[in-house]
C-alpha cells in the first residue's frame, strides 16, 4: 500500500508541475497586400487588463504602439512612462495582473511568424502590432481566454483604429508640411504616416490630406497654408481602411489606393496548446 | 505458483525447528539427532498460453453518404465563376495564405475555369469527391445546388474546398479552404460566410485586357483569354486576402484616388463577406 501511496504522489506532482507556466505557440501571419505589422505586444492578462476596447478611448500607451510602433523605452526613450511597459510593468515577468513579450521585427505582407510564449497561467491573451503605412490603425487579438485543451486555435484580427490622430495619409518624411505650430511630421503626438521605409511600395509626396486637408482645420477654417492639424477621431473603432490615390506626387493622398488598403481581415493567429 | 514455491521451500526450516524443541530435558539421555532435511518441492508447471483471439472482420465500404453544397453571390455586382468544389481528407490544400498559388488555382482565379484545380485535387490521395458548377453566379443570387458523395467511413474526418472567382477582378477568388464538415448527422446544415482572397498571381490592374468578366467585355476586352495569363507580376507571388477594387471612381478629380485605367465602377467594389456556403448532408 505505501508504495501505492508514493506512485500516486508522484503523478500528482506531475500534473501540478505541468499546469504551471505554460509556454504556447503563437504564429501570427499578415494576411494585407501591403501593410507590414510592426513588432507585436503579446500579454497574457487577468481580467483587469484591457489593452484595447473598441468605443473606450485609446491609452496613451494605445497610441504610442498604434501611431508609432513603440512597446518600451528600449524602442524609443522619449515614451517612457507612457507606453505599454509603463502600464504593464517589466518584460518577461509575472507582473502578477500581466505577463508580457515584444517580440522586435516586422512582419511583411503575406508572411508567418512564430514564438514561444510562457504565460505564466494567466487566463487571457491579447496581441496588438501597428499597420505600417498608416496613421494610427492596429491589428490586434481582443483578450481571447486561452484555451487549456491540447490543440490549435486559429483567430482572424480585425484591423483597428486608434482614434488619436486624424487619417489625414500625409507621408512624415515630408519637411514641406508641418503640424500647426511648426513641429515635423511624424511619431507620437504629430500628424503624418509612420513607416515609411518599411513598405515595399513607395510612399507619394505633395498629397492635399485626406480625413484632413493641408492648410484647413478639421472644421475647415483656413490655417497657415503648409500646416496640418494633428486630431483625434477617437474612440478606438473598426478601421475604415486607408484611402491612398494613384499619384506619388500629387493628388489627396501620399499612400498608394492600388497597393496600401486591405479589408478585414488582416491578420490570422494560430495558438497550439502543447499536450501535457 | 510462486507463493506455493516459498512454502514448499521452508518446510525443512519448520521442521528442524519443531525437532529441536523436544531435546533440552538432561535426565532423559541424549538429545536425539537433528532429522535429515525434507526435500525441496517440485515446481509446478507453466499454465499454457492462450491462443490469438481472430481478427474483426473488415467494415463494408459500400454506403455513401450525400452532401449538397449551395452557394449564394452576396456581392453587389460580382458575377462568380463556375465553382470548383472539393471534398477530401485532411492534407490537400486548394490554397494556403503566404504560399505561392498552384497554376490550377491561378487559372480559376484568373480566368474562372475550374478544371485545372480540380484535375490537382483529383492527383491529391486525400481526394474523395469535386464537381464544377456548370455556370457563373449571378451577384445578389442564390446559385443551384451540387451534390458530391463520399464513403460513409470517411464522414468522421472530412474537409471541403471551394473556390470561385469575381470575374470583374484580376484574380480574386472566394470560398473555402478544407473547412471542417466532420461528424455532420443527416440532415445537419452548416453555413460558412467567406472572406475573398487574392490569388497573388496578377497585378491589380483592373484593365480589359486583363479580367475576363463582364465589365471587361463591355470595355472591349473581357474572356476568357483576357484572363489567363502565366506570368506572376503581382507585388508578391503569394496568395493574401484582397484589399478591395480602386476603380476608375474618383480618377479625374483633384483627389487622384481612383485608377484612370480600371474598367471597373464603384459598383464594382466589395466587403467582407463576399459569399455564404450552405453544406447539407442529406443521407
Amino acid at each position: 500500500m505505501k508504495l501505492f501511496k508514493a506512485a500516486s504522489a508522484i503523478a500528482l506532482a506531475c500534473s501540478s508541475s505541468a499546469l504551471m507556466a505554460q509556454t504556447i505557440d503563437i504564429q501570427i501571419t499578415n494576411l494585407t497586400h501591403a501593410q507590414h505589422f510592426t513588432p507585436r505586444l503579446v500579454v497574457a492578462h487577468d481580467n483587469t487588463v484591457d489593452a484595447f476596447e473598441p468605443g473606450v478611448e485609446a491609452t496613451s500607451a494605445l497610441a504610442w504602439l498604434a501611431e508609432a510602433g513603440v512597446i518600451d523605452d528600449a524602442q524609443n526613450a522619449d515614451s517612457s512612462g507612457q507606453n505599454f511597459e509603463a502600464l504593464l510593468g517589466p518584460t518577461d515577468t509575472d507582473n502578477t495582473t500581466n505577463t508580457w513579450h515584444r517580440f522586435g521585427g516586422l512582419v511583411p505582407p503575406s508572411m508567418s511568424v512564430s514564438y514561444p510564449f510562457d504565460t505564466m497561467d494567466k487566463p487571457y491573451l491579447s496581441i496588438l502590432s501597428m499597420l505600417i503605412p498608416t496613421n494610427d490603425a492596429f491589428v490586434g487579438l481582443d483578450s481571447i481566454k486561452i484555451p487549456t485543451t491540447p490543440g490549435t486555435y486559429t483567430y482572424m484580427l480585425h484591423a483597428y483604429d486608434a482614434g488619436t490622430e486624424l487619417n489625414d495619409e500625409l507621408n512624415s518624411t515630408r519637411t514641406d508640411i508641418v503640424e500647426q505650430g511648426g513641429t515635423p511630421l511624424g511619431g507620437y503626438g504629430a500628424p503624418g504616416v509612420a513607416g515609411v521605409g518599411a513598405s515595399p511600395v513607395p510612399l507619394g509626396v505633395g498629397g492635399t490630406g485626406v480625413a484632413v486637408k493641408v492648410g484647413f482645420a478639421e472644421d475647415g477654417t483656413a490655417i497657415g497654408a503648409n500646416e496640418v492639424v494633428d486630431g483625434t477621431d477617437g474612440p478606438v473603432h473598426i478601421h475604415r481602411n486607408v484611402l491612398g490615390d494613384t499619384s506619388l506626387t500629387d493628388g489627396a493622398s501620399d499612400l498608394q489606393s492600388t497597393e496600401h488598403r486591405w479589408l478585414n481581415p488582416v491578420a490570422r493567429v494560430t495558438i497550439t496548446i502543447p499536450a501535457l | 505458483m510462486n507463493m506455493n514455491k516459498i512454502s514448499l521451500a521452508m518446510l525443512p526450516i519448520i521442521a528442524v525447528l519443531a525437532t529441536g524443541c523436544g531435546g533440552d530435558d538432561g535426565s532423559n539421555g541424549a538429545a536425539g539427532a537433528a532429522g535429515a532435511p525434507g526435500v525441496d518441492g517440485t515446481n509446478g508447471t507453466d499454465g499454457t498460453n492462450g491462443t490469438n483471439g481472430t481478427n474483426g472482420t473488415n467494415g463494408t465500404n459500400g454506403n455513401l453518404a450525400v452532401f449538397t453544397v449551395q452557394l449564394t453571390n452576396l456581392t453587389y455586382s460580382q458575377p462568380f465563376s463556375p465553382a470548383a468544389i472539393i471534398l477530401h481528407e485532411p492534407g490537400y490544400n486548394a490554397f494556403i495564405d503566404g504560399e505561392a498559388a498552384s497554376p490550377g488555382l491561378e487559372l480559376l482565379a484568373e480566368g474562372g475555369n475550374p478544371a485545372d484545380l480540380i484535375a490537382e485535387a483529383l492527383a491529391a490521395t486525400q481526394y474523395l469527391d469535386a464537381v464544377a458548377t456548370d455556370g457563373a453566379t449571378p451577384p445578389r443570387s442564390i446559385g443551384a445546388t451540387s451534390t458530391l458523395l463520399v464513403p460513409l467511413l470517411d464522414v468522421d474526418d472530412l474537409r471541403i474546398s471551394f473556390t470561385t472567382m469575381l470575374v470583374d477582378t484580376n484574380d480574386a477568388f472566394t470560398g473555402l479552404n478544407a473547412a471542417d464538415i466532420s461528424n455532420m448527422a443527416v440532415g445537419q446544415s452548416v453555413s460558412f460566410m467567406s472572406p475573398t482572397w487574392d490569388s497573388g498571381t496578377e497585378a491589380n490592374t483592373e484593365t480589359a485586357s486583363t479580367m475576363p468578366g463582364p465589365a471587361a467585355g463591355a470595355a472591349g476586352g473581357g474572356g476568357a483569354s483576357a484572363g489567363f495569363d502565366a506570368a506572376r507580376d503581382d507585388l508578391f507571388d503569394r496568395v493574401h486576402f484582397h484589399s478591395g477594387v480602386v476603380t476608375n471612381a474618383n480618377a479625374d478629380d483633384a483627389s487622384k484616388e481612383g485608377l484612370s485605367t480600371s474598367v471597373l465602377t464603384e459598383a464594382d467594389r466589395w466587403d467582407n463577406p463576399t459569399a455564404r456556403i450552405v453544406i447539407t448532408r442529406t443521407r
